[in-house]
């Protein structure tokens, strides 16, 4: 029954009959006549447009420059840049999605994130950054200095993705669709400053459906990271008690009560004394202890002001609304809790233990 | 020129194991998260499955009667032959609708991912192609090629391990775990599952090339357990993954968690994923082609001439223009494929549910005689 | 034809089929017939062909015994020497060609045949094809008997059969099948003896030739029968349930039936420490998946997939491909045939000169290839790294018969990329699993599933668990072990 030169005819046949119909390939995917970008900056234009640029040529040792057009639709840029470069650009490599501050507050981004997130093309774990400054500016000036500077972006943020360092908040697509489709929980993204020179992470910004209501920098990002994002910091400085602690891991226990009028927030902190500068002498225990008192009251503060400026401005990035899905009743609305989330009391309790790197005398 | 549906030998116990498990395992298994977007529809696939488990347990009677490894001839002396012409009319429509949403359903799947600029008409030409190739080695060797389309196929299962562990997955996601509202979409859900274990059905009528074995309950239900078993993993991890609200948005779950598998060498997996899938569609298709060659026989009444070559070419060539009729005319738009879904999913459940019990009542009946 | 008559002697035309065997030994120059005059009124004429008898041995074998021992008859005369009678002019004419002498027996009216082969042949060497460090180096030769020899040492059993055949209307060569009787399934012996015997041919040069015949496939790449020029190897599938055949002036012996499997397997595995024997048996399938498919695999991502690389690697890809000129098809089928024509030319140049082509080889597809812009960085280390992969494969057959497999997957990855690359598996797979060898499936213990067979697959099981013959033989005898008491 298995003939070979049966088949052949078939083949040919079906060749000759598929014929009539269209050509099967249409796309050139091959690897040499085509240019996958690996990021889109999204800024406001004039008009109520968009502004989309990319660097081209991604990853080959030519001469870059940077392409801007000015868009209603997303897609229709990437199209219009093909019409400017010699090589057709390729979302498919797409890594970094850079969108301006302005069209974050205004809100609205959903729709250009949806985008990406429906094209199979797309892999959903490009990184999602809200710029605020002129990226252009600096990628324009970094040309001449640095090459690949698109390249080294992705690779700090992979770098801070991959272990869970903790350091920055890292989100991806997924993640962010997931948070803002979820009823009980909103989405955040990293916020970084650029201009001409410079191009630095500043902290999160807060997203209350899709439009940016708060940054958080400093002390509170920090607060942030180890309440929610990795558990874990690398440095935590406190210049007021002029000490840092080194290699924090945390551990949190949220008790909501019945009713949802209030939360009881427990941290449990170890880490290690890396660098004091103050007055105490920390080789004596109970000079010790104090510090590591102060240390829970002054970060018991600052926590217990952030998350009074969340329920103000009602986000709740910290996923507290999960914790009221019970197993067996029904799940309340988002407006329910959000009801309940901006009377909410907070209770915030910190337990540290910390290690100190230098010997502590120990009182017999 | 041998006989497409000669036996040379039986087989053990652990192909009906093979076999039931990857008879399951196809489109189905994409879509369902889709249509059982709630994370308690759990409990849905779990009664589901044991309800299935009761179903294969009546298959198994007729496994081991006398009349099923008579094959025809068993048929012929248990309903007659008018009886067995008209359930053969049937069963070539059910078969041609089957292969057809199979095969559609997975050149969607390599249309929207791997290729979205092709014609469809190539890839379902492709697949059917080599469906024929496998086929054209006869039942016996298309049965136990399980084995292999087991071993190629089911590995797919572990690279979805790591979506259990956080911070990934969030367990609360999980919660409700019992309904708190039940809908029509609900009970859609359920009919979508049993129409899912629904593959198995079609062993019914490949017991004389499988051995009648009595201890082959013990595999049957180990069979089904292992689909249950698959069901749930790709279930609970689409739901830790996205969420239930976010779940249904999307059409595709299962395979766009694939994309977001990254390893050091390579990117997109579900690549390689939706490829390795194939050999459970070429696998039922082949099985499928060869039962719709035989259900042509029987309404011709030429069980007794040899099997042709041109006989079995030209089932496959009906089979191909009518899946390209339906992708021409009905597939393409979307109240269409919804149509056709729909008559599937509940051909498919109907079917499961009449024919182990016709076949075990019937040998029964005659038994009593 | 050389002739010596003692002219005293002139009984010529007494003597029945005489003239007729000397028509069939016409315009022989190395066919001898010689009178020897016993006694005083007795001659004795012997006829050969002096190429294919042992010459040295022709005076105290015959000549002697016949001068020196009156009376008897010539039969019992001869005593250092196999003597048998001919019966027909046809049996007289096979003998004198497999190196008897014939003799005429007056006194009874009857020729004699005296076997006494020339033993012209190479001596018991290593084998050039299948080296082993640990294990016996004695390797099969072309002479059959020394190869039985080898056999029975190995073997020494009163139920190990040999059956012999003649096969080749012109080169007539000697077939024998070896069994082990009571252990070896008797449908092989009985399907191996019915296609020996239906065989129709000219000449067989060599075992392989004979497989051809008697193989169930003709038209695929894999081969149904294991050859082999170890004895050890042989020795073993015996005991396992397997039949040998050996032919003359051939130094392969033919196994069957076997599987896919067994094409992976070398006889040193059993001699190795079971861990370490079973890392490299997974070693050799892996190099075959990956040398299989490492091509493709490039083609395809490089043509359709640019989304499976990682952003690094692309960086070098781009970088090294966007100077070609050429498709990455175009240039990895370049590459391959390139790559078998060094190997082929390599195997017919004469050794002095290899080495040259050796230096030239490297450079030519190495640097220059690449520097002329034929040829990418990337592609020439995945060939590099693909050819020696190949030679992992214990079968040389396979391992040409591999370079096909990759460019059909080659042809399907350039028109459909990765789901191409799966059709040809399951292409591939269904071949191989629709194959048979002297009528036992092909690609057990897989398809048919035989779960205790698996402790031989893939890996090597330490022995002590290996108590059963593999199932797909069907043997008389399963267990290995024999009850004392």
């Amino acid at each position: 029954m298995v003939l070979y030169k049966h088949y052949g005819i078939l083949v040919i046949v079906s060749l000759m009959w598929m014929s009539g119909c269209s050509s099967p390939f249409v796309e050139n995917n091959m690897i040499e006549e085509i240019a996958p970008v690996v990021f889109w900056s999204v800024d406001k234009g004039a008009e109520g447009k968009l502004k989309i640029s990319t660097l081209v040529p991604p990853l080959i040792q030519e001469e870059k420059r940077l392409l801007s057009n000015e868009v209603d639709l997303l897609k229709q840029g990437g199209k219009e840049f093909n019409l400017i470069y010699y090589r057709e650009l390729k979302q498919g490599q797409l890594r970094m999605l850079l969108i301006n501050e302005e069209l974050a507050k205004e809100g609205g981004i959903e729709k250009l994130i949806n985008t990406i997130l429906v094209d199979p093309d797309i892999s959903m774990r490009v990184y999602l950054l809200v710029v605020r400054g002129d990226f252009d500016e600096y990628i324009k000036n970094q040309l001449t200095k640095q090459e690949n500077q698109d390249y080294f972006l992705y690779r700090m943020l992979e770098h801070y993705e991959e272990h869970n360092q903790g350091e920055m908040s890292i989100v991806n697509i997924h993640q962010f669709m997931k948070r803002l489709y979820s009823p009980l929980k909103d989405p955040i993204l990293p916020v970084f400053h650029s201009d001409k020179n410079n191009f630095n992470y500043v902290g999160t910004a807060f997203f209350q459906k899709d439009k940016e209501v708060m940054v958080i920098q400093d002390v509170d990002d920090e607060i942030f990271q180890l309440l929610d994002n990795d558990h874990f910091l690398k440095i935590l400085a406190i210049p007021k008690l002029s000490i840092s602690l080194g290699r924090i891991r945390s551990n949190v226990r949220m008790k909501l009560s019945r009713d949802y009028s209030s939360l009881s927030l427990h941290v449990r902190l170890t880490g290690r004394i890396e660098e004091y500068h103050g007055e105490n002498n920390i080789q004596k225990e109970e000079q010790l202890e104090q510090l590591i008192h102060e240390i829970e009251v002054h970060l018991e503060e600052q926590t217990s002001d952030l998350l009074k400026r969340m329920q103000q401005w009602k986000v709740d990035p910290l996923e507290v609304g999960t914790y009221s899905l019970k197993p067996f009743s029904k799940e309340i609305t988002d407006e329910q809790w959000m009801e309940y989330w901006e009377n909410m009391k907070i209770n915030v309790d910190y337990d540290i233990k910390l290690y100190p790197l230098i010997n502590v005398e120990r009182l017999l | 020129m041998k006989s497409l549906y000669n036996r040379t030998s039986t087989f053990n116990g652990i192909y009906f194991l093979l076999l039931i498990n990857r008879t399951q395992m196809h489109y189905y298994v994409l879509i369902m998260p889709v249509y059982l977007v709630h994370s308690y529809m759990i409990w849905g696939i779990v009664v589901m499955g044991l309800l299935s488990q009761l179903n294969v347990m009546l298959l198994s009677k007729w496994f081991t009667s006398s009349y099923a490894a008579k094959g025809y001839q068993g048929f012929l002396q248990l309903f007659g032959k008018r009886m067995v012409q008209v359930f053969a009319i049937f069963g070539l429509l059910i078969i041609l609708l089957k292969i057809s949403i199979l095969s559609l359903g997975y050149v969607e799947m390599l249309h929207s991912f791997i290729y979205p600029s092709m014609d469809k008409k190539w890839l379902i030409l492709v697949i059917l192609l080599i469906s024929l190739f496998v086929a054209s080695h006869g039942m016996e060797k298309t049965l136990r090629f399980v084995v292999i389309a087991f071993l190629c196929g089911a590995w797919i299962l572990i690279v979805f391990i790591p979506f259990f562990f956080p911070p990934i997955a969030n367990y609360r996601d999980l919660y409700p775990l019992i309904p708190t509202e039940w809908s029509g979409q609900s009970w859609q859900g359920l009919l979508f599952i049993w129409s899912a274990y629904s593959g198995s059905v079609y062993l019914a009528f490949m017991v004389p090339w499988l051995s009648s074995n009595k201890k082959i309950t013990k595999y049957l239900v180990i069979g089904n357990m292992l689909t249950i078993i698959e069901y749930l993993l790709l279930f609970i991890a689409t739901i830790l993954f996205y969420g239930s609200s976010f779940l249904s948005k999307i059409n595709f779950p299962v395979v766009y968690m694939g994309s977001y598998i990254e390893t050091n060498a390579l990117d997109r997996i579900d690549y390689i994923l939706i490829s390795f899938h194939m050999f459970n569609y070429v696998f039922d298709i082949s099985i499928l082609l060869l039962c719709f060659y035989g259900a042509i026989r029987v309404i011709m009444s030429k069980m007794n001439e040899r099997t042709t070559r041109i006989g079995l070419l030209s089932s496959w060539f009906v089979i191909l223009i009518s899946i390209i009729l339906m992708n021409q005319w009905l597939w393409q738009s979307v109240p269409g494929q919804k149509m056709l879904l729909n008559i599937q999913i509940w051909l498919g459940a109907f079917i499961y549910l009449l024919v182990p019990t016709i076949l075990f009542i019937a040998v029964k009946r005659k038994e009593s005689i | 034809m050389v002739e010596k008559y003692d002219p005293q002697m002139n009984n010529l035309q007494m003597l029945p089929w005489f003239d007729d065997l000397k028509q069939k030994l016409n315009l022989m120059d190395d066919a001898e017939v010689v009178e020897h005059r016993i006694g005083t009124s007795a001659s004795v004429h012997l006829l050969y062909i002096n190429t294919l008898i042992d010459q040295e041995r022709l005076n105290e074998t015959i000549i002697q015994p016949l001068h020196r021992s009156t009376g008897n008859s010539l039969a019992s005369r001869i005593t250092n020497a196999k003597v048998s009678e001919v019966i027909s002019i046809e049996d007289a004419e096979q003998k004198i060609m497999q190196g008897f002498i014939l003799l005429n027996d007056s006194v009874n009216d009857q020729w004699l045949g005296v076997q006494l082969e020339n033993p012209l042949g190479r001596a018991v060497e290593p084998s050039q094809t299948e080296t082993v460090i640990y294990g016996a180096k004695d390797s099969f030769s072309e002479q059959i008997d020394k190869n039985i020899t080898m056999l029975r040492r190995r073997l020494p059993i009163t139920t190990l059969k040999t059956e012999s055949f003649t096969v080749g209307s012109l080169s007539k060569s000697k077939v024998v099948l070896l069994y082990i009787d009571g252990l070896i399934n008797p449908e092989f012996v009985y399907l191996a003896r019915k296609k020996i015997e239906s065989v129709d041919f000219d000449q067989f040069l060599d075992s392989s030739q004979l497989a051809a015949f008697i193989e169930d496939h003709h038209h695929t790449v894999l081969p149904q029968f294991l050859q082999t020029d170890r004895p050890d190897a042989c020795a073993y599938a015996l005991g396992e349930g397997k039949l040998t055949l050996l032919v003359s002036n051939s130094p392969f012996a033919l196994i069957g039936p076997i599987t896919f499997f067994h094409l992976f397997q070398s006889p040193e595995d059993y001699f190795l420490r079971w861990p370490v024997a079973s890392f490299l048996r997974l070693i050799r399938y892996g190099s075959f998946m990956v040398s299989l498919t490492m091509i493709p695999f490039y083609v395809a991502l490089t043509t359709f997939h640019y989304q499976m690389i990682p952003l690094p690697i692309l960086f070098v890809l781009l970088e090294s491909r966007s100077k070609l000129p050429f498709t990455p098809f175009a240039e990895g089928v370049f590459m391959i045939i390139t790559l078998e024509i060094i190997k082929e030319a390599s195997l017919r140049m004469p050794s002095k000169t290899s080495q040259t082509l050796g230096v030239i080889g490297g450079i030519v597809i190495g640097q220059a290839a690449v520097e002329a812009g034929f040829a990418s960085k990337v592609l020439i280390v995945l060939m590099g790294i693909s050819a020696i992969a190949f030679f992992l494969v214990p079968n040389y057959q396979v391992t040409k018969s591999m370079v096909l497999m990759q460019v059909l997957l080659l042809i399907l990855a350039s028109f459909l990329g990765l789901p191409g690359i799966v059709i040809g598996m399951i292409g591939i797979l269904a071949h191989i699993h629709g194959l048979t060898s002297l009528g036992q499936p092909y690609f057990a213990p897989i398809a048919p599933f035989y779960g205790k067979d698996w402790k031989d697959l893939f890996i090597r099981g330490p022995l002590i668990w290996m108590k059963t013959r593999p199932k797909n033989l069907k043997p008389l005898r399963k267990s290995r072990k024999e009850i004392k008491k």
